[in-house]
């Protein structure tokens, strides 16, 4: 990290960055005016097409310069840049192809209706997250959890549950959410119960494959010490099932929300994002649905990195 | 397949885990175990345990509709809410002489066009078409991460964020959009399926070529290997049994993928349209048998790709 | 770059050029916070047909030395000239085989295939590669094992597949850095004969580190005793051991004078 080279190059960066942001802004907003497609030549929106690119490509320039060294912009401004230059670029590019919102809604009219939606995805999102996903969630590891432990304690049961659960944990919600909608109901509790299902397979299994990870080498110790098996699941396999654990949890988390959003393509009572997702679709309201999908997004990340937190907290030292 | 499915969320503890650290999980490396006792057994009496069990459920689930009936005065051609439990039209649960008989007759002639096999295998084919594609794609980009320092640093946030975006709420819209660019048939619900299956193999391949350990590298350079060298004799086969672990995730959210997007198109054949048919119709031992079918095909496709794992990765150990 | 292995009479050393040339090298490693003096002011000139090991504590410099050799990182000071060019020149013309500290093999390959990727990698004749794989592999004791794969292979076995891989290609000069850690005492001892003969009857330059002073001395035509902290080059000595040698050199008087010799210098670096 030497200080010489990088501050011409980072001021290039910066450059390149910003002229080519505010020029996408600035033909967005240009395009702005001409709101019916009629008026465009067929020519011009090429024109267009052709400055959005060479915008564009200036900024993969910029993007290229800002990732240089090993500082924390360089890893940071890339990623932010790349997601905002993006965004300009769709929206100017939308708005020369005069695309109406009932096919792609520009990203400015996905930002409108996550406004004025913004009661009806509070809702939504409250059932589908809250009451669907998370409240799965939690019974699925709990169980997974659970049974995973009787499992160790239980060869028998081990060999007779883990390969079921190694076999179930490949099968499509889809083929599952429409029986069990029809079987619980419509309500909420139909899709709680298919997202515990999908979360409790991976947990049982690498909670399972957790437990039996302990070295050899560090029972031999506690049992060396004469230590109890409730010492040496405390100080030993418990402690080396955690990251199992986690990873299983990491990649349930966003996966949860996912399950609940299509278990709701199977039929709800009218609420959650997966509802409003297919009720939008089928009247060509795309801008609510990418809100929606926003929405879903922002919540799935979420999820998974106050997982990853609640992680690094449990397990320090790790990574 | 005793280690089937659960292949995938196997991980290793800590250390070895490269510079892309997204979601995806890491193959099993070593051997761990070399002779089991068989698990016929216990999984024989797990079963016998779960069919002893469905039959009081079935029965408390079916009274309720069963009385409903009664009372309402139709001919179930039995007396009491218990004895009609299990001659429901359309029961919660079906009993297993129900499902039986709609086994049998969804898939009498296996290959016309209303059997469930017929339908199973479209919309396999379509998943598997979407994998294929998925992997093309998946290692282009996986190579331009490996190679670019730049790309990786404003991409792969992206790329680990886009597998908490519900990328199947995406499928409805994207069926609609597809269908308006005239692409039809078998190929938008591979697409779909592709679109879905990519990210989780492009994580996985670029985890996979970047594996190599340095010595490695270094041993080809001191043949001054060239590039193409380097990644055809010691990065591509590093990195096949990270493509087939992320192969394997990617396959039940591919085959999610295919099914929702048959279920928005205008679907002629797969599992999809059937659920979609049964659905409206409530037709409840036909989701049952189609159910059965999808956690079959799902099962199927992990069970062939790791198939094709021990041809392909023929070096590695037998679990 | 064939050099073929059979027996040419051992020519004495310290003729013509030399083939590995040290002078005043030095190499600093960046680390958080500070550098890392892996190796400085270095100086040793290497004959070609000598048999040079590096002796010295972890963290001395060794591996680093090696590898400047072999052009894997470069200096921050001093000259290096390798087969009378640069590193770089000396990589490049495919002129060494350098065996690593670890085995690094191809776990995909099996044991033939990982012995005959140099050949692979150099395109030479298709129809020799494996015959030139086997007669390695038949050096090393692993004629047997061809088509195991590298997990079904203890530790020290896959030490001597990655020695054959290292001389399929007849390289006149070895580098070969502790490539028999792993072993037991031994098989260390029957390796080392072989060596011995490998390299007296092909003229080889090798370049050796070791841990075990006996080892060196029982190997060497000079020890390159390194001290740790910045690394640097302790002391040379020379082992005038007749050769051919074999178990009845371990006890010759001589050898425990110079090992004697290296055990005070190793010493003195440690004070
Ligand atoms: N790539 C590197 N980056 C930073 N420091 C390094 C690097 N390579 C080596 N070093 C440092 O240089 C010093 C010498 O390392 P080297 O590997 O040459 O030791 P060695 O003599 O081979 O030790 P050993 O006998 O344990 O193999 C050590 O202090 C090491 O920490
Ligand atoms: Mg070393």
């Amino acid at each position: 990290m030497s200080l010489e080279r990088p501050v011409p190059r980072l001021a290039g960066a910066w450059g390149a960055l910003g002229l080519s942001g505010l020029g996408l802004a600035g033909l967005s907003l240009l395009l702005a005016r001409q709101e019916a497609p009629a008026q465009l030549g067929p020519a011009q929106p090429g024109l267009w097409l052709v400055g959005i690119t060479a915008l564009l490509l200036l900024g993969a320039v910029g993007i290229r310069q800002s990732a240089q060294g090993e500082g924390h912009p360089a890893r940071t401004v890339p990623a932010a840049a790349t997601l905002i230059l993006l965004v300009l670029a769709a929206e100017a590019a939308l708005r020369a192809y005069a695309v109406p919102t009932g096919l792609i809604p520009t990203p400015s009219k996905v930002l409108e209706a996550l406004w004025a939606a913004r009661t009806v995805l509070w809702r939504d999102a409250l059932t589908t997250f809250v009451y669907e996903a998370l409240l799965g969630f939690v019974i699925g590891t709990l169980l997974g959890l659970g049974l995973a432990l009787l499992s160790v304690r239980l060869r028998f049961l081990e060999r007779g549950l883990l390969p079921y659960a190694a076999l179930l944990s490949s099968v499509p919600i889809v083929a599952l959410a429409p029986v069990v909608i029809k079987a619980v109901g419509l309500g909420v509790a139909s899709k709680t119960i298919i997202v515990a299902v999908t979360v409790l397979f991976p947990v049982l299994i690498n909670a399972v494959r957790g437990l039996h990870s302990a070295q050899s080498m560090h029972l031999d110790l506690m049992h060396s010490y004469a230590a109890s098996a409730a010492q040496t699941f405390r100080d030993v396999r418990w402690p080396s099932a955690l990251p199992f654990v986690f990873t299983a949890l990491r990649v349930a988390a966003p996966l949860s929300l996912i399950n609940a959003i299509v278990a709701e393509f199977f039929g709800t009572e009218g609420r959650g994002l997966g509802f409003r997702i297919q009720i939008e679709v089928g009247k060509f309201g795309l801008d609510v649905v990418w809100a929606a999908i926003v929405v879903a997004s922002v919540l799935g990340i979420s999820f998974y990195l106050v997982i990853s937190l609640i992680e690094r907290r449990i397990l320090p030292g790790r990574r | 397949m005793s280690e089937g499915g659960s292949g995938k969320w196997v991980v290793g503890s800590g250390n070895g885990q490269g510079r892309v650290q997204g979601m995806t999980t890491l193959p099993a490396s070593t051997p761990r175990r070399v002779r089991r006792p068989s698990n016929l057994l216990p999984m024989l009496a797990v079963a016998v345990f779960a069919a002893l069990i469905y039959w009081p459920v079935m029965l408390f689930a079916n009274q309720g509709a069963a009385q409903k009936a009664l009372d309402s005065g139709a001919d179930l051609g039995c007396k009491t809410a218990l004895a009609c439990a299990t001659q429901l039209r359309n029961p919660v649960i079906p009993a297993p002489g129900q499902f039986w008989v709609g086994m049998r007759s969804l898939s009498a002639q296996p290959f016309s066009a209303t059997a469930a096999p017929y339908n199973a295998l479209v919309t396999g084919g379509e998943t598997l078409l979407g994998l294929g594609l998925a992997v093309v794609v998946g290692l282009a980009l996986a190579t331009l991460l490996v190679r670019s320092r730049s790309f990786e640093r404003a991409t792969l946030p992206w790329l680990v964020a886009s597998q908490t975006v519900p990328v199947v709420a995406l499928a409805p819209m994207l069926a609609v959009l597809l269908g308006q660019a005239g692409v039809q048939g078998f190929l938008p619900k591979a697409l779909i399926a592709a679109y879905i299956a990519f990210f989780p193999v492009t994580i996985g391949m670029a985890q996979g070529l970047r594996s190599p350990d340095p010595l490695q590298r270094d041993l080809m350079q001191t043949y001054r290997a060239s590039g193409p060298q380097t990644f055809l004799l010691l990065q591509l086969p590093a990195s096949l049994p990270y493509l087939f672990t992320s192969l394997k995730v990617a396959a039940t959210a591919a085959l999610v993928g295919s099914i929702v997007a048959e279920i928005s198109t205008i679907s002629f054949s797969g599992l999809g349209k059937m659920l979609a048919e049964n659905s409206r119709a409530s037709d409840t031992v036909a989701l049952w048998v189609i159910m059965v079918y999808g956690a079959a095909l799902g099962i199927a496709l992990v069970a062939l790709i790791g198939l094709l794992e021990r041809a392909v990765t023929r070096w590695r150990p037998v679990a | 770059m064939t050099h073929s292995l059979l027996p040419t009479s051992h020519s004495p050393p310290h003729s013509g050029p030399p083939i590995v040339s040290v002078r005043d090298l030095g190499m600093i490693f960046p680390v958080p916070g500070g550098q890392t003096v892996a190796l400085q002011d270095a100086n040793l000139e290497i004959m070609p047909g000598e048999f040079i090991s590096l002796i010295g504590p972890s963290g001395c410099g060794k591996t680093t030395l090696l590898r400047l050799m072999a052009d894997l990182i470069s200096p921050t000071s001093g000259q290096l000239t390798v087969n009378g060019g640069t590193p770089r020149q000396a990589r490049e013309a495919r002129s060494y085989g350098y065996v690593f500290q670890a085995p690094a093999l191809m776990e995909w390959r099996n044991v033939l295939g990982n012995v005959r990727l140099p050949l692979d990698v150099m395109n030479t004749p298709k129809d020799s590669r494996a015959a030139r794989a086997r007669e390695m592999l038949r050096l090393v004791g692993l004629e047997k094992f061809e088509r195991s794969y590298p997990w079904q292979l203890s530790g020290g076995m896959q030490q001597r597949v990655s020695i054959a891989r290292a001389l399929a290609p007849g390289p006149a000069l070895l580098f070969m850095d502790e490539p028999f850690g792993a072993l037991d005492e031994i098989t260390r001892e029957n390796l080392n004969l072989e060596l011995l003969r490998l390299w007296r009857e092909t003229g080889k330059t090798v370049v050796f580190v070791t841990h075990s002073i006996s080892e060196a001395v029982f190997l060497s035509s000079r020890v390159v005793v390194m001290t740790a902290r910045p690394g640097k080059i302790e002391g040379i000595v020379n082992i005038d051991l007749p050769q051919p040698r074999g178990e009845e050199s371990r006890e010759d008087p001589r050898f425990f004078q110079y090992a004697t010799e290296i055990r005070e210098l190793l010493r003195r670096g440690h004070e």
